[in-house]
């Protein structure tokens, strides 16, 4: 077996079973630590809620995940009542727990959505400014750093505000803001890595610019993005219900998003609780859960760390 | 490189970032396009026609010009100080006079929060490291994880009612439930005219001047709340950081040969660790700063704040360019310039940085 073989279109090789050794190891020091497991179920369970809701919404007893179902006849929000309304009702006469769990997959799907493309532009942008150097290095690099200079919120809600109010701007405007925080996160890991022996073996093998981009350095500047993608999560999830409740998604009350659920209830807030205290606790719970899962996955996934 | 270099390297870095900012407020100030920036000036009870009227307009104001060129144009207006005009249902009139009026409430509650953030987060973090794994190690580590998984706004209003509404017990009800100074105590002030307070602009230092010391108890009753959420939400970061920072650091071998050469523990904490575990502390400052912005929005907004942050989303729901334009400015030259001090400040005192 040549070089080529080893470093060449192919990829490396690196055997399904070892492969499934690597996965097992990684979550058995995850499963050791009692405040990752804790993090690891509750995200869990935020994720099977949000694939029930969108497969069986019946099955968690959503009648409808896509639309709130309003009550204008009992649009006062009722304080909870079991089995009926175990979350009460909030403004206008819509069941909170059902409006709760078609929530929870509406922000965990944006969130995620946000994250990803971010990760996936920043990525792109800072393994390239590290690899090829010189003056795109500095380009690219200056560039993020214009726009890690301006504060986060603010600009987002620039951006959002000039794009429109609706769900998918705010998204476009948190991508934007966030794809510069991976940018240097790639950026650092790519500079190290680029200096590494099968780096130089790949170019010996005659492996062109983007092969070796492609191939040998975006696969190892991934297991450090995805330990940061869990570790951001819990904030999107966190910035995005903040830009809807600000008012940034107004346009449809009845859209099941938790932010909104906040906003709507936010003038019964004194006089009904229970209407901006679920909403409140899901984003809450979700984002210690994450918290702690990325914690745990930053330590179990550091071969460093392993003794 | 000398500390005068390492300046000059930082403020001409200055530039492009400064250059970024005002194409962002550009890009905000063109919302609604030409219509929306001639409405006021068309006249549609003129004979000469709507169509016309905006043809004429534009060539006026240069709206047919390529944009780079309308930039230049919209830039020379900005830098001399014309920043249009905003409507929002908590004010009206030029974007300068609103930033006049909103931002001293800001900064207040800015810098009592970093100050609050400051002397409650840095002693904690460096007792929770030197006594880890006790009970005020797990509390402080529970609470600051809390303090950044929680959604500030949602935090100011459980804080609205359990502390100013007799919801949960009438005990409780001791804070206003929002705003920034009380209507009947402050209507009749000849020094407080239109929601701005001379001669600071500041209601705490101005009626301090005056001595009206009820005016006062007013104002800093309606500043705890916003505060102590504000303060919580920064705080978790400092915290957590302190913490890891000084545990580092006390396994470090200089702390060994210090207390190995007998000094006593209070002396090895507070004069050979603490020092050096701020600095990552400090790195983070600037972070902070856009955090502590961040939260202002929100906090003021859920508390009726007469600050930026409630203008901000006034401005959101009145589709109104001016507000946001202002608060995109002031909250931008804020970020900039407070960590190029942050910049300076670390070059200064860590001279490694300057290389």
């Amino acid at each position: 077996m040549g070089l080529r073989d080893v470093y060449g279109r192919k990829g490396t090789k690196t055997s399904l079973s070892a492969r499934l050794r690597e996965y097992r190891l990684t979550l058995k020091i995850l499963l050791e630590s009692p405040s990752s497991t804790v993090g690891l179920v509750i995200v869990l369970a935020y994720a099977a809620i949000a694939v029930i809701d969108f497969t069986y919404p019946s099955l968690i007893g959503v009648q409808n995940a896509y639309s709130l179902i309003p009550d204008f006849m009992n649009s006062v929000p009722s304080p909870p009542v079991w089995p009926t309304h175990p979350f009460g009702t909030t403004f206008p006469g819509v069941d909170l727990y059902q409006a709760v769990m078609s929530a929870i997959r509406v922000d965990l799907w944006y969130s995620l959505l946000i994250v990803l493309a971010g990760a996936a532009a920043g990525t792109v942008v800072g393994v390239l400014a590290a690899y090829v150097g010189g003056y795109l290095d500095e380009v690219l690099m200056r560039f993020t750093d214009i726009f890690l200079s301006v504060p986060y919120l603010p600009f987002a809600i620039a951006v959002a505000f000039v794009l429109g109010r609706a769900l998918d701007n705010i998204s476009l405007a948190l991508v934007i803001v966030w794809w510069p925080l991976y940018s240097r996160y790639a950026y650092g890991q790519a500079l190290s890595l680029k200096e590494n022996a099968y780096v130089e073996a790949a170019k010996a093998s005659g492996v062109g610019t983007w092969g070796i981009i492609f191939r040998h350095v975006i696969p190892n500047v991934l297991t450090p993005i995805f330990v940061q993608i869990s570790l951001d999560l819990g904030t999107v999830v966190q910035i995005f219900a903040a830009m809807t409740f600000i008012g940034f998604a107004s346009g449809n009350p009845l859209l099941p998003e938790l932010g909104t659920l906040i906003s709507n209830g936010f003038q019964y807030a004194v006089a009904a609780p229970w209407v901006i205290f679920f909403p409140g606790v899901a984003i809450l719970i979700f984002a210690i859960g994450m918290n702690l899962l990325g914690d745990g996955l930053r330590d179990a996934l550091d071969p460093r760390s392993r003794t | 490189m000398k500390l005068r270099y390492y300046i000059a390297r930082r403020l001409i870095l200055l530039l492009p970032t400064l250059l970024g900012l005002t194409l962002i407020i550009f890009t905000v100030s063109h919302v609604g396009g030409n219509q929306r920036l001639l409405g006021e000036y068309i006249n549609t009870h003129s004979k000469i026609p709507v169509s016309v009227q905006e043809q004429q307009l534009a060539e006026r104001f240069h709206l047919n010009d390529p944009l780079v060129v309308q930039y230049f144009y919209w830039l020379a207006a900005f830098v001399q100080g014309n920043w249009g005009y905003t409507q929002t249902s908590i004010y009206s009139g030029t974007v300068l006079d609103a930033i006049k009026l909103f931002f001293p409430n800001t900064l207040i509650l800015a810098v009592l929060s970093s100050i609050l953030t400051g002397l409650i987060g840095i002693p904690l973090g460096v007792w929770s490291a030197v006594r880890k794994d006790s009970v005020l190690d797990q509390t402080t580590r529970v609470v600051s994880f809390v303090g950044y998984s929680v959604p500030l706004y949602w935090l100011a209003l459980l804080l609205i009612i359990v502390f100013s509404t007799t919801d949960v017990c009438p005990c409780l009800s001791i804070f206003p439930i929002g705003g920034t100074a009380t209507v009947s105590l402050i209507g009749g002030v000849d020094w407080y005219v239109g929601g701005i307070s001379n001669p600071t602009h500041v209601l705490i230092i101005d009626s301090v001047i005056h001595g009206r010391f009820d005016i006062l108890e007013d104002a800093l009753m309606h500043l705890v709340l916003p505060v102590i959420t504000l303060t919580y939400g920064v705080m978790a970061s400092i915290l957590r950081v302190m913490r890891s920072s000084m545990q580092d650091t006390l396994s470090q071998d200089y702390i060994r040969t210090a207390r190995a050469k007998g000094l006593d523990e209070k002396t090895v904490i507070n004069v050979h660790a603490r020092r050096n575990a701020l600095i990552p502390v400090a790195t983070l400052l600037g972070y902070t700063i856009a955090w502590l912005l961040g939260g202002v929005v929100l906090v003021e907004s859920v508390f009726n704040y007469l600050g930026i942050g409630y203008w901000t989303t006034q401005a959101i729901l009145n589709g109104d360019v001016g507000g946001i334009m202002g608060a995109t400015v002031i909250f931008g030259l804020t970020f900039i310039f407070a960590n190029l001090v942050v910049d300076i400040a670390y070059g200064f005192l860590d001279p490694r940085i300057r290389h």
